[in-house]
């Protein structure tokens, strides 16, 4: 029986061994080998998504179709948890825009219901519909479009004329292509654009098909390579690493202030209370799928990941090691306590979002005017996540980190305001 | 000679080198008497809709222009009442770049909905149908000054200006009532733990009113050099842009200065810095930034965001380190 003693040695060991001080080192550590396999995993469901997308094109039908949704929507899973490493990491921050960017002025890129209007006194491009024209005017300049590629996508019409709204690639393109115009106002139900949008010969509606397959086709290639890039900027030797370890405190500050930006100016103010004060269902994260409770949701669970040190991956393994809360915890155990606490409370909010959309109760009805349960369920979400901004900062100042918190972040530095 | 010199610095230095600054004397002095103009001033605009809501009344435009300088004098303090039941945000909701303002008035014109009827209802509608901007919209903006539903636009002219009135009581009567005593009373289970946190507050304050009046205020209109965006302007139609700088920066002069009380040459270099900036928007002369496509005023209002931009540097870099505390996380981090 040889297994027992060592079986016991090691639990004697882990028992003797005195709770080693987690070091700023190991910390940061940990957190590029959370982004690192959260990068991947959003790189993996990616590329189903991008199998997926080559059934429907070459199989259109209902059911690749639905198939190419639901792989979507799987992919939104690891991604949105990424999001916690955006703020705080420039080489994050200035790629981000390539692949989530939001809201979009979704007429450029297809055909919209009368309702969207034409061209506005901010965007004279919402309108353009690439899709059915293979040749226009942007700036002054004749554009060929006839064949849609990558290059096509991200260098002529993303934030084409300096428009923001003109997100010409990324997940919330791709879902515009998959799923349509959410035309339910606050009722419930998603986008329902017909799979013949993808159909070929006579079968095609609304025009275009082939160009429209075409775009889905690049854009999705583009989210590939454009991910593919972040998991290696994050992989052992990888740029957003490198320059994460180069300064230890930089670093640190750098995790803190993106949980600190993405649960307050981001999260809590743009995407979800503005929505709620504008009674606006297009102010929805996800609006044509639906999807904008687990947004919200998965931002929640990213920056618990971060300070708690531990991501379940797609494939179900954890990931973990020392965490910003055992270096806090050495600090000041009760506002090690406050933080878990905070983040553990932020999440249930979110979560009851997630749980009443799921059972029925869809996001854009919460943001109907007078609808009061949904109001409650989504400022619950609000008021979490800007108490635990609250502690954030605490542990900030008690990290002695305040110097660095506020230079050293994109997000900080340049930001554009909220409600851009 | 020398003697006098020296005796009157040590005259001088204990009042300003030993005042740390005081939370509650910033209450008393700069916060109270910004909240109570803003009720004065909403109580007689109501009154004017009252008595004529017609968009080119003079007495009415008159009062929505003191209104809304009293609240652009008021609305770097964005934290506590404010916050409470969306205040600030229902009276001014800008930027508004999706055109969420004249979409929500086109909706409730075109419908005649029943809830501008009073201005309780009316609270349930969207921010971008409330506030100082929806009512610019409706004052000075072609689409909404015509014969069209001209004595529903009244009603809504009075509704909303009441709501203003309203908005701006409740945010006055709170600070009275409970947010003072919040602010300069901290506790361990109190909202705000210690002097620092409530300093920290008073910073994140005058941090995030330079932040928007550089790059919502002027950076907006600028645009870039190819494409300047004179129609970004804020309040451009009832030419109120450039005041919004210098209302702005006239407030969060007035707080800096308090914030750096304990550093005489730190309060001394804010008040230069804010001088300098205050003195380039007065030799611009131009209104409503329409300069911004001409390339030598747009140099001048690019210089003036240089000279905002210097501000907040040396509020990050050398007044929160003087008060101990950074600026935190402001509701404009995030894109």
């Amino acid at each position: 029986m040889p297994i027992r003693p060592i079986a016991l040695t090691a639990v004697a060991l882990a028992l003797a061994t005195p709770a080693f001080a987690a070091t700023p080192e190991e910390v940061l550590d940990t957190y590029a080998d959370i982004a690192a396999a959260n990068y991947a995993d959003s790189l993996t469901t990616a590329q189903t998504l991008q199998t997926a997308v080559e059934a429907l094109i070459a199989d259109p039908s209902a059911e690749t179709m639905n198939a190419a949704r639901a792989a979507w929507l799987a992919a939104r899973v690891p991604y949105q948890q990424t999001e916690v490493f955006r703020f705080g990491n420039a080489i994050v921050d200035d790629w981000e825009g390539k692949v989530n960017a939001w809201p979009l002025d979704e007429g450029l890129i297809d055909y919209v219901d009368a309702s969207y209007g034409g061209p506005s006194d901010e965007n004279a491009l919402a309108a353009l519909n690439v899709i059915a024209n293979p040749t226009f005017i942007l700036s002054g300049e004749e554009i060929d479009a006839t064949t849609i590629t990558p290059t096509l996508l991200e260098e002529t019409l993303q934030e084409a004329d300096g428009i923001e709204a003109n997100v010409a690639t990324g997940y919330h393109a791709i879902e515009f292509l998959l799923w349509g115009q959410d035309l339910n106002g606050h009722a419930p139900g998603a986008g329902d654009r017909p799979w013949t949008d993808y159909a070929t010969g006579d079968d095609c509606t609304n025009g275009n098909c082939d160009r429209r397959a075409d775009y889905l086709s690049a854009a999705t290639d583009l989210l590939i390579s454009d991910l593919d890039d972040m998991a290696q900027a994050w992989a052992e030797g990888g740029e957003a690493r490198a320059e994460l370890m180069a300064d230890t405190d930089a670093g640190l500050s750098a995790i803190l202030t993106g949980m600190g930006s993405l649960s307050y100016g981001e999260t809590a103010g743009e995407r979800m209370r503005l929505g709620v004060m504008l009674n606006d269902p297009e102010e929805e994260h996800s609006c044509f799928a639906d999807n904008t409770h687990n947004d919200h949701y998965y931002n929640g669970v990213g920056i618990q990941n971060v300070y708690l040190g531990e991501y379940i991956r797609a494939d179900g393994s954890l990931v973990s090691g020392p965490s910003l809360s055992d270096l806090v915890a050495e600090t000041d155990a009760a506002l090690d306590a406050e933080m878990q606490s905070k983040l553990k409370d932020a999440v249930m909010a979110l979560s009851r979002i997630k749980h009443a959309a799921e059972a029925g109760f869809a996001y854009d009805q919460m943001l109907e005017r007078g609808n009061d349960a949904g109001e409650a369920l989504i400022m619950g979400g609000v008021n979490g996540l800007i108490d635990q901004t609250r502690s954030i900062e605490r542990v900030i100042a008690a990290l002695n980190l305040d110097g660095t918190a506020i230079e050293g972040s994109d997000s900080l530095d340049a930001p554009d305001a909220v409600f851009q | 000679m020398t003697r006098h010199i020296l005796a009157a610095a040590l005259a001088l230095t204990p009042l300003a080198a030993l005042s740390a600054p005081s939370t509650g004397q910033i209450v008393q002095e700069h916060i109270l008497p910004r909240f109570e103009a803003l009720t004065e001033t909403a109580d007689i605009l109501a009154q004017a809709a009252q008595d004529d809501c017609q968009p080119a009344s003079a007495p009415l435009r008159a009062a929505y222009h003191d209104a809304f300088d009293a609240w652009i004098s008021a609305s770097h303090l964005r934290f506590g009442p404010t916050e409470v039941d969306d205040r600030a945000f229902a009276l001014a909701f800008w930027p508004d770049s999706r055109g969420a303002t004249p979409r929500v008035l086109s909706g409730l014109i075109a419908a005649e909905d029943p809830v501008a009827m009073d201005p309780e209802d009316y609270a349930e509608v969207s921010i971008a149908g409330r506030g100082f901007y929806a009512l610019e919209a409706l004052l000075f903006d072609d689409r909404f000054t015509g014969d069209d539903h001209a004595e529903y636009r009244c009603t809504l002219v009075q509704t909303i200006t009441a709501d203003i009135a309203q908005l701006s009581a409740d945010i006055e009567q709170d600070w009275r009532d409970d947010y003072a005593e919040v602010i300069t009373t901290p506790g361990p289970d109190a909202p705000y733990r210690s002097d620092e946190e409530a300093l920290q507050e008073l910073l994140r304050a005058l941090s995030q009113g330079l932040q928007l009046t550089h790059d919502s205020r002027l950076g907006r209109p600028l645009g870039s050099f190819d494409q300047p965006r004179p129609m970004r302007a804020e309040a451009r139609r009832s030419e109120r842009s450039a005041r919004h700088v210098r209302l702005s920066l006239a407030a969060l002069r007035d707080l800096a200065l308090y914030l750096a009380a304990e550093d005489d040459a730190l309060a001394q270099r804010l008040g230069e810095q804010f001088d300098t900036a205050l003195a380039r928007l007065d030799a611009l002369a131009d209104p409503t930034f329409a300069g911004v496509a001409d390339p030598q005023t747009r140099l001048k209002i690019e210089v003036l965001q240089q000279d905002v931009n210097a501000i907040r540097d040396t509020v990050q870099q050398e007044l929160g380190p003087t008060l101990g505390v950074a600026a935190g996380f402001n509701a404009l981090d995030g894109d």
